[in-house]
Order: structure tokens, then sequence, then C-alpha cells
């Protein structure tokens, strides 16, 4: 990486620590303790049934509905409109829908407004810089939430966040704050479901590309090229690492990029950040990648050609495959599911809808349901679209969220190694993992505890006049998990706030209590593996 | 309670394990410029702008240059330097606590960080083999020596390959804040999820090792610290781990071993600008950990590896960097090391293999001499498939 030292993540989070307190909010668990005290009708603690093992038995959890997978392996969370809303039209034409994303107007004047830096060319954000720091990270990063929790379109939100991973570049890193936000904008979300090649030619000449994988500085001379973009391209943008490369073509694709930088405050000809290409620091002479002859005197065009060759190599749309079928489907797809997808992304030359298209088409899309555990940026955007969808950006402009995802060890744009965050569940089903999420889903008390507005929990209205426990238990149930529970699930939540409230399951629950009870089986829904998989 | 000074591994735990805690440099960190071989006048020429410049013995005082080690049992400089950033680590040396292994490394022959981290901590060098990790398997082998959730712990959000196959190693990022607050303890809730999570729903293993981690971090009421300079320890990230492995194995809880991830080695460009920073927070985490442990009484207990994925090239790249190479440097930390020398077969600079300094002490005889003499004993066969140890390198006694 190009500067892995001046300026780390913990100093801005000691700031943002300080200014808001969050952890004394969420420390150990969302103001539990302070709900007891609104909990006047209600009994004792741990006298319940909660001490009684459970006989071990088969356990199976009931599958979710063919919509509802579909859903959640395409979004960031269902969201109980747009579940209504893909069973009016069917999965097929929903998600074609999603493949061609409306505008919206609303959001993006909400995002220019709220997280203006977002916008700004490298030229307009070396003027602060590095004064700026903070404020470009806190917006990348809130902006990068607020489209995942509130965008409708979640697709091209998903593959915003799959190619940011591929693509991935470190934003709190030498100049990347002020580089990184232009990536963002032209290379990632531009193409997010474009064509393969175009997002790759274009990851190639991206300034922040440029200097987070240190080509900026790559020049012809007798100490040799710098192999660090080199190697990663092929690696982890094209080829995979068994595709087929040897150290030799790191090196000869190493000297095609020589000369690719970008332009510097001061130089001439253009503004800051703008791709350059610098002939004199370029390796005229000629050389073979991947048993290609590059002829000498090409200039820049030897870069670009080596981007075609392996855009064009079966190394690359397997690789591109299998990562999808891993996002999509599972940790262990099939390869049946991979050949397709490989086979449409080949056929279509790279474009990103007909790829994705092949992949829902697959048996195993549907078909092979709850096979993964969702990533933390998925878990905390479902939080906020099953408890609260139509809660507005909340009056804390987003630092709550960051705090969430920093307990939960992914921020946008924070990973710092060209890999991009893992997607692969066993890294994140840790035990810090879980219990991290099963503190996070006491955020279901928000609303409820007076002064926590961070979302606006309506409870109320998701009841619809249920006031029995029994009742408040299912209905909290369809409209936060939307998904049926084991009947041993169901049972040992219901136990529980029998013990907890000093209630029967069917005695009618005075006022306030429903409500209260609400956040608890809310809590304990969202911390189940049921929430957790998709 | 065990107090300060009395530190040692947990009464629990056999006499012949020291506690064992693992550093993984994450990036390919550079062993040249880290311990330099100053007498190889090859170094100086293939590193023409970005060497350590030698010791000079009439400017001892000179905080640019190396700084010269002898081994304990010559009486002369033995041609190796410390990077001068690594300057605290100079002491723990002279006490004979760290031993440095140069030109070492696991014969893997990759040269991508991900693929090269993945066989190290596997313990192989080839894809196929076993996929969990070295030291779960060392772990699975020795029988634990109590029921403790934490005999194996990550001090991160995420396992690390290496303790794959151990009996669900624990992933805690932060101590303080793992746990729930008193009211939701009471509440049962812990027992609900205990319910839910329960054998065989997907994720019950790790479910059930947060659950009992979480009592016994209750139990164990370990104080809070602000930040690590309030403790003596760096303020920087693995400053902060290491705090926290020193405040784990302080408290009365049986920890055997905890993994550390050290970001950020991989110094393509503008090496001199960049490793200084790195080198100073592992060598200012580990002394701080050093001193509060006690070097003549935690520390006898205790054993610090330090070790990277590979090295980098012998000669700099056109952006005063280095790019991936092969063999590195290995530090070994603690009472049971015997410190005091650099271990190394001088394989000499030639560029001629690759630009790369070869590997002569394979990494693996170094970890299976550590995992027999100090961690109880272990079966090399498990450890590392396929690998015959030569003849120990005599880095433990």
């Amino acid at each position: 990486m190009a500067n892995d030292t001046s300026f780390d993540l913990h100093g801005i989070l000691g700031r943002l620590q300080n200014r808001r307190e969050f952890l004394q909010l969420f420390g150990k668990g969302l103001g539990y303790s302070a709900l007891a005290t609104v909990l006047p009708a209600c009994g004792g603690s741990s006298s319940g049934s909660s001490d009684e093992p459970l006989p071990p038995q088969t356990i199976v959890i009931p599958k979710a509905s063919p919509e509802y997978t579909a859903l959640k392996r395409t979004s960031f969370g269902p969201h109980r409109d747009e579940l209504a809303s893909i069973k009016t039209l069917g999965i097929t034409n929903y998600l074609e829908q999603q493949l061609n994303p409306v505008d919206e107007p609303a959001l993006e004047a909400e995002i220019a407004s709220s997280f203006p830096l977002t916008l700004k060319s490298p030229a307009e954000l070396i003027q602060d810089f590095p004064d700026n720091i903070f404020d470009v990270a806190t917006q990348m990063i809130a902006a990068t939430q607020y489209r995942q929790m509130f965008s409708q379109r979640q697709l091209f939100e998903i593959m915003v966040e799959f190619w940011s991973d591929h693509f991935n570049i470190h934003l709190v890193n030498g100049l990347g704050p002020t580089l990184k936000p232009d990536d963002d904008q032209q290379v990632i979300r531009e193409h997010a479901l474009g064509n393969f090649r175009d997002l790759l030619h274009a990851s190639a000449k991206s300034s922040a590309m440029l200097f987070y994988l240190d080509n900026f500085i790559n020049q012809a001379g007798p100490d040799g090229a710098n192999e660090n973009y080199a190697r990663e391209l092929m690696e982890l943008h094209t080829l995979g690492v068994d595709g087929g490369y040897t150290e030799f073509d790191v090196k000869e694709v190493a000297r095609c990029f020589t000369g690719w930088t970008l332009r510097f405050p001061g130089d001439p000809g253009g503004n800051y950040g703008e791709f350059v290409y610098v002939d004199a620091i370029h390796d005229n002479q000629a050389k073979l990648v991947l048993g290609n002859t590059i002829a000498m005197g090409g200039g820049q065009a030897d870069g670009e050609q080596v981007l075609d060759i392996l855009f064009s190599h079966p190394s690359t749309a397997n690789f591109i495959a299998t990562k999808l079928c891993r996002r999509f489907i599972s940790d262990t797809p099939s390869q049946a599911a991979v050949d397709a997808v490989a086979a449409a992304f080949t056929n279509s030359n790279g474009e990103i809808k007909d790829t994705l298209r092949a992949l829902f088409a697959t048996a195993d899309f549907l078909g092979d349901a709850d096979q993964k555990f969702t990533r933390p940026s998925e878990y905390l955007a479902t939080l906020v679209r099953s408890l609260a969808p139509d809660t507005g950006y909340p009056p804390d402009k987003g630092t709550t969220w960051f705090y969430a995802q920093n307990t939960l060890g992914q921020i946008p744009f924070y990973w710092p190694t060209p890999d991009g965050y893992p997607d692969q569940q066993s890294y994140w089903a840790s035990t810090g993992g879980l219990l991290n999420r099963w503190r996070l889903s006491f955020l279901s008390f928000a609303g409820i505890i007076p002064g926590v507005d961070v979302i606006d929990v309506d409870y109320t209205t998701m009841l619809n006049g249920a006031n029995t426990l029994e009742t408040v238990v299912d209905t909290i149930t369809d409209a936060v998990l939307m998904r049926p529970l084991s009947s041993d699930d169901r049972s040992t939540i219901v136990e529980w706030l029998k013990g907890e409230l000093g209630v029967t399951e069917q005695e009618l629950l005075p006022a306030t209590v429903p409500e209260q009870a609400s956040a608890l089986v809310a809590a304990v829904l969202v911390s189940s593996v049921y929430f957790h998989l998709r | 309670m065990l107090t300060e000074n009395t530190i040692a591994a947990h009464p629990d735990i056999p006499d012949d394990r020291d506690i064992l805690v693992c550093i993984f440099q994450r990036g390919a960190a550079d062993g040249l410029n880290a311990l330099v071989p100053y007498f190889d006048s090859d170094y100086y020429a293939h590193r023409t702008s970005i060497a350590v410049p030698a010791p000079d013995p009439l400017d001892p005082l000179n905080l640019n240059n190396g700084i010269p080690l002898t081994n304990y049992f010559d009486t002369v400089p033995n041609g190796y330097a410390l990077h001068p950033a690594l300057q605290l680590m100079e002491q723990v040396y002279l006490d004979g606590n760290l031993a440095l292994v140069h030109a070492t490394g696991v014969p893997h022959q990759i040269r991508s960080h991900f693929s090269a981290q993945n066989l190290i901590e596997r313990g192989v060098i080839e894809k196929t083999g076993p996929s969990t990790g070295w030291l779960g398997r060392h772990l699975a082998f020795s029988s634990p020596a109590t029921g403790s959730a934490f005999r194996a712990i990550s001090i991160s959000g995420n396992v690390p390959v290496a303790l794959g196959g151990a009996i669900e190693p624990l992933a805690i990022d932060n101590l303080n804040d793992f746990g729930f607050d008193q009211g939701i303890l009471d509440s049962g809730y812990p027992q609900v999820l205990t319910d839910l999570f329960r054998n065989p729903i997907p994720f019950s293993g790790p479910a059930e090792a947060a659950l009992a981690a979480m009592d016994e971090l209750q139990a164990a009421n370990i104080p809070p610290v602000n930040q690590p300079s309030d403790a003596g320890y760096p303020n920087t990230v693995l400053g902060g781990k290491l705090l926290q492995a020193a405040q784990l194995i302080k408290s009365n809880i049986p920890v055997e071993v905890v993994c550390i991830d050290s970001d950020g080695w991989d110094h393509h460009q503008n090496l001199p600008t960049y490793i200084g920073p790195s080198l100073t927070e592992l060598a200012g985490a580990l002394r701080a950990f050093y001193d509060d442990m006690g070097p003549t009484t935690g520390m006898q207990r205790i054993t610090v590896l330090v070790y990277t994925e590979f090295g980098r090239r012998i000669k700099q790249n056109g952006s005063q960097g280095t790019d991936h190479g092969t063999a590195s440097l290995a530090y070994l930390m603690g009472g049971g090391v015997n410190g005091g020398q650099v271990i190394s077969d001088w394989p000499g600079l030639d560029i001629g293999q690759n630009e790369d300094l070869q590997i002569t002490t394979d990494l693996r005889t170094v970890i299976t001499e550590m995992l027999d003499k100090r961690l109880g004993g272990t079966d090399v066969g498990i450890v590392f498939p396929g690998f015959t140890v030569p003849t120990y390198v005599n880095a433990f006694i």
C-alpha cells in the first residue's frame, strides 16, 4: 500500500468517540436497564422457565419464502414494502426492475446536501487536505450506509459494495481521501451494473488505484518496475491467484504499466488527480505477457493491451463468476452454477447485467437458501430496514451507524489490504462477531428509551392491536423477521417473556406493555440465526 | 488472585507449558532492513538508497545507524544490527530474552500475500493438505489444561487460519466491550440465546463459546483501561492488542494461546520512510508487554513469536521500495528463549536467484522446537504434515 502510517483509523474513531459517547450508549446493550424502570407493571427478572434445559432434538429452521430469499440475497435486508412488491411482481420481474434501476432524485439530493464531499473532485478535495480527512472519511462512510439503508436501488448498491471490495482501495491512506471519492463515483458506481471491461479499464486509470497500489511511481529504470499493481491486477482483479500467470508475467505486466500515473498539484496540462501517461518513464521495449508479445514502442497502449488480454482470459470469467456465486449463493457454490455464470460473462463480453441474470436463473439461487451468514453491513442495514423501514435519516447524521459498523468490523472503505473485506461466512461468524450482533440487537429499544432516537421504531403500528403475549410474539415475528419461527424457538421466546413480564400467554397485557414487550421480542429475533442467514 | 509481580501461567496450566503469544506481520515484512547484515557489502550494493547505515564505532550515539548486536556466547559484534527504530528491543536482547532468526521462512514458493499467509498458517507448503491451522492442530493434539473458553483467543474480530482446528477459538476485539449489561444478564437473556443457538442450529459452536467466555470475563472483572498509554503501552493498534493480551494473562483466566495481527508491512515504495514507524510500533508494543509481564517473572512463562508470510527482494525497486521476496526475519521473545543471539546460517546476498534472500532456516523447524520445548510437546507430523525437522537450531531452552 502506498502509505500505511500517516493516518490511522483509531485517531478518527477516538475523535468521534469523544464527541458522541457512542460506546456509552451501545456499550453492553442499549438501555435494557433503562427499560426496567419503565416497566412498572412487570414482575421479576430471572424467575422464568429459562433455566429448564431443552431436551435434545433434531432442529430444522423453517424455510423462508422464495421471495424472501431473493430479497435477502439481492438487498441490504428485506423491506416489508419490497416483500409486498416482489410478491405482486414475481421474482423475475422484480429482479429485472432492480437490474434497470430507477433514478432517485430525492435520495441524490439528500446525499448532495448531507455528504457533499463525496461528490467532490480530487482538485477540490486537495484544497483543504489534510484538514478535511476526517470529514471526507465520515461522509464517505455515512453516504454509503445511507444508500444501503434507504435506496430503492438495492441490487445496484449490493454490486457497488461487491466491486468496492473487488477493486478495494483503503480510503484513509496517504492521499486516498482526496482520490477515493472520485473512484467511487466514476469507477465503481459508474460501472457497477455496466460492463466489466469498462470497469477494469476505468479502475486501471483511477488515480485512487494508481496511488493505492503504487503504480503512480512505477517507472522504467535500472532498479526495475514496481510490481505491486501488476500482481494484484492479475491475482485479485482478473485471473485469480491460480489463473495461470507466472512471476515472469508479474514482472512483464509491471513493465507495461510503467509511466501510468496521476497529475499532482502544480503539474502542467491538467488537474490534480487526473490520469496521465508519462512516456519518458515508460519502458518501451517489447514484453511478453501470458504468451502474448507486446511490441516495442507501444507506449500507453501496452497497459491497455494487457487489460484486454486479462479481460478475455477464461480464468477471469471463472474468477468473477466464482466470486459472484459466493456472494449471491454460498461459500461453496456448485460447479454448474459457476459454469453457467462464467459462460454468460464470456458470451456477453463482460456485461454485468447478463452475468447476474444467469446467476439468478441457476437452481441454486432460490433453491439453496440460508447458506450464508450475512456480513456486518447487511446486518446493520437489515436492522434498520426491518425494524424501522420508514425511519428517516437519524438526527445524529449517521454517527451511530458509524460506531455500530466499527464494532462489527466492516466500515466502508477501511479494509487495509487490496483483497477487500472477506466474503466467507467463517470469517464473520466468530464469537466476537456474534456477540457484537447480540449487543447491537438492543437497537430495537430505540424509540422506547427516551432520548434514543437513532431510528424510529413504531411498534404500535406493527402490533395492530395485538395485546397478549402470544399475539405480540407472532405479530412482531411477522413484521420484523418476515419468515416463520420453529415452534421450539417461538416457545423459547414466549416462555422467557412469561417469566420476565410475569404474565401468562393469553392474558390481556396492561396498556404500555405490548409495545415494550415488542422491543424485547425484536431484540431476540434479530439476534437469532433466522435474521443472520441468507 | 495473582498480583502483578507474580504473574505467570495460570496455576492450572502444567509447568511445561508457556503461554504463547503469536504475532503475524501481515503484508510481508522486510527482514533485511529490520535486522541489517551490515557485514555483507552486497547489502549496500543492492540497496543503494534505502539501506540502513552500519553502526559506526566512532559515532555510537548516531541514531540513524543500525544498533550492533553481539551473541551472548561471544565478545565481538556478530555483524547484524537492529534498525534504529527497534532500539527498545536492544535491552530485551541484552537480557537474553530475545533471539532473532534471520533468513527464515517457509519454502512455499508463493508471492501472493493472501495465498502465502494461508499456506503458512495452515502449516503446509502446497495448496493440498489440511484446511486447519498449525496452531489449531497443535492445540487439538495437546490436551486442554482447563475447561476455559479462553484456551485460544485472537485479539480481533475473527479467528485466524492458524487457529483453525482448535475447539472454538475465541475472537474478541475488545475485552471491555465483550459482554452484556448486568440488567440483561439478570434477565435470563443469555439463556434465551443459548436455547436459540442450540446444536445443530448453525453457528451454535461460536455462540456457545461466546456465552461461556462472557461468563468467564464477567467473573474475572478485568478493570477497563481507557487508552493503552494509561497502562504504559503505545497508543497504537498493536499496543492496544498486546495490552489486552496482558490483561487476560494477568487476570485469573487460564489463557494458553493468544493470536494478534500486525498490519501494514507491504512497503513497495519509500521503504525508509514507512518501515520506521512500523518497527517503532512493533518494538514499543513488545517492550511494553515485556516490562508489564516482568522480565524475570511473567516472561519466564511466556513465549512470543513474531513472523510474516515472506520477506522482500534483496534489491530495491525503482521506487525506493522492495517487492515480494522469500526469506525474512522472525522474532522470539521470552524467558524460555535462548536469547541474546542472532540465529542465522547466512545465505549471502547473491541476487542471481530471483533477487531473493534464500531460506536457510526453515521456520517450521523453529516453531516445532518451540512447541516441543516450551508448549509441552507436540507431534510434528500433525502440526506440519510431511515435514521432517532437520535438527533444532537451539532457539529455546
